[in-house]
């Protein structure tokens, strides 16, 4: 196995809380939340097991080590080893949907997209917009997936399965993860620290007064 | 290639800003000793990008040295040399690319333009020959994708499918830099929304220049009145791309340069971005506004 201070980016001198903070970050860089429907998904999730497998190595040895040295932070690594979600199907009786979505797991793509186009169009779903989706979110044609998760959601709106997506695309789409936050730089006009400050000065300067 | 992919460098350090130099300028040289001295107007930011990925993945470890500049002899320069594919590799993509950007040219451009990119064609054919002969599949790869592409335009499907071409073209360069199945896998996900990201880019960026033209531009669709708005929704576009890109990119194992890599696609990205959708338009304006600026934060500094 690899060197797990490696793993984690971190020095051997460096202390329980800089262990922490590494883990926490690559733990936030490789959720499987941010790969569900990606091709990528089980790659993400050997790296998230690496990660977790150092994090507690660390802490093991430092236990063992050092007697009562370490903080109780093991128990962090349960909470973000969950795998792949995996296309259970929580609908009784779609069975073409339901051999869509075992095709889509098994990564033929061509199939599945080659079976929902063969299906009617006014026999069309919801879910069939919401797999329609998945298959070219895939492919990577980003902007026909985001519109067939968009019908998905307008079409059966309750649905948790297609909330999630659509926002979790809408948050991409934004630039929170990467790319630019275009509204984000009009933010001259907020209230910042510094206004608070100069507030606080001010106000510091009537109590002085006072006396 | 269109230069977009270039690393952000108010946010490098000096060492590595002058590393990424020392790439850029050995990727030149590389190329001038390969095709010629003609090939090395050729070079572009993506290009050096793709070089420094090649390099990064192998991980051979290439020395610098000092030397001057061919264009500009007064000026120093320091060299990255490396006996690897990385530079070779590279200089061959930029060669092919800019052939077939000529090609290109020739068919569907006014009668000046032309003129001069058919006087090109002739100092840049014997250089495309040779770099055909050592790389065949690039050669093959790019006249394919260049067809796809004429196809998808002609069709005037979406965004996606314009996209198409460019993206599956660096998706299939990616993934020959490396022989690990894994790594593979990632790099033909990462080639595939770079491409999609630099092709969007020169899309929205060329919107303008376009309509004017009445030439095709996949957002032509979505062209609303008031052009910040078509601006906005471009960038959500790339957005999207861009996040797809870094879950692709986190996922890499990378050798060397991993920290001017991690500037490129975390900082890199979203500057251009701003700068060709946003800046650009006012960019007289605010070039002056900075000037202001820093002028009165000179003065400042002087005074006190």
């Amino acid at each position: 196995m690899n060197d797990p201070y490696k793993v984690l980016g971190v020095s051997r001198s460096a202390s329980d809380a800089e262990v922490k903070k590494a883990y926490r970050e690559l733990a936030k860089k490789y959720h499987p939340d941010k790969y569900s429907d990606s091709p990528l998904a089980d790659l993400a999730s050997e790296k998230m097991k690496e990660v977790n497998e150092a994090y507690d190595q660390i802490i093991n040895e430092r236990k063992n080590g050092a007697g009562s040295y370490s903080s109780p932070g093991a128990s962090y690594s349960s909470g973000y080893s969950s795998g792949q979600s995996g296309y259970s199907d929580p609908y009784s009786g779609a069975s073409v949907y339901q051999q869509i979505r075992r095709m889509i797991n098994e990564g033929n793509f061509g199939q599945a997209e080659q079976a929902l186009s063969e299906i009617p169009s006014d026999g069309r779903n919801a879910e069939w917009y919401y797999l329609m989706g998945v298959v070219y979110y895939r492919k990577g044609f980003l902007e026909d997936a985001y519109n067939y998760f968009q019908t998905a959601c307008r079409m059966d709106s309750s649905n948790v399965e297609y909330q999630t997506m659509f926002s979790r695309i809408q948050q991409q789409r934004s630039g929170v993860q990467n790319g630019y936050n275009s509204s984000s730089s009009n933010q001259c006009n907020a209230c910042d620290v510094c206004d608070i400050c100069a507030c606080m000065l001010c106000t510091d300067c009537f109590c002085n007064s006072c006396r | 290639m269109f230069g977009y992919l270039r690393p952000e460098s108010s946010e490098l350090k000096v060492r590595e800003y002058e590393l990424y130099k020392s790439v850029y300028c050995g990727l030149c040289k590389s190329m001038g000793r390969d095709y010629g001295i003609i090939t090395r107007f050729t070079l572009s930011y993506d290009c050096t990008l793709l070089a420094m990925f090649a390099i990064g993945l192998k991980g051979e470890c290439s020395h610098v040295r000092d030397g001057r500049c061919v264009f500009n002899p007064v000026k120093k320069c320091r060299f990255c040399s490396s006996e690897g594919e990385g530079f070779r590799f590279a200089g061959a993509i930029s060669v092919i690319m800019t052939y077939y950007k000529l090609h290109d040219t020739i068919s569907d451009s006014g009668f000046f333009k032309r003129t001069l990119a058919r006087s090109l064609m002739g100092i840049m054919k014997h250089c495309y020959k040779k770099a055909e002969k050592a790389y065949p599949e690039i050669a093959k790869a790019v006249g394919e994708a260049m067809a796809y592409q004429q196809q998808a335009e002609s069709s005037d499907s979406g965004i996606d499918a314009a996209s198409d071409p460019t993206a599956k073209l660096l998706s299939w360069l990616c993934e020959s830099l490396s022989e690990d199945e894994r790594q593979k896998k990632i790099l033909q996900r990462l080639g595939y929304f770079l491409g999609r990201w630099i092709y969007i880019m020169d899309a929205a960026d060329d919107l303008e220049k376009d309509v004017k033209h009445n030439s095709f531009n996949p957002f032509r669709k979505e062209l609303k009145d008031d052009i910040s708005e078509t601006m906005r929704y471009c960038n959500e576009v790339l957005n999207m791309t861009a996040a797809q890109l870094m879950l692709a990119y986190d996922l890499l194992d990378l050798n060397s340069y991993k920290e001017i890599l991690d500037n490129v696609v975390y900082y890199g990205l979203s500057f251009q971005q701003k700068h060709c959708l946003f800046d650009k338009k006012t960019s007289k304006k605010s070039r002056k506004k900075d000037k202001d600026h820093y002028a009165y934060l000179a003065n400042g500094e002087k005074r006190s």
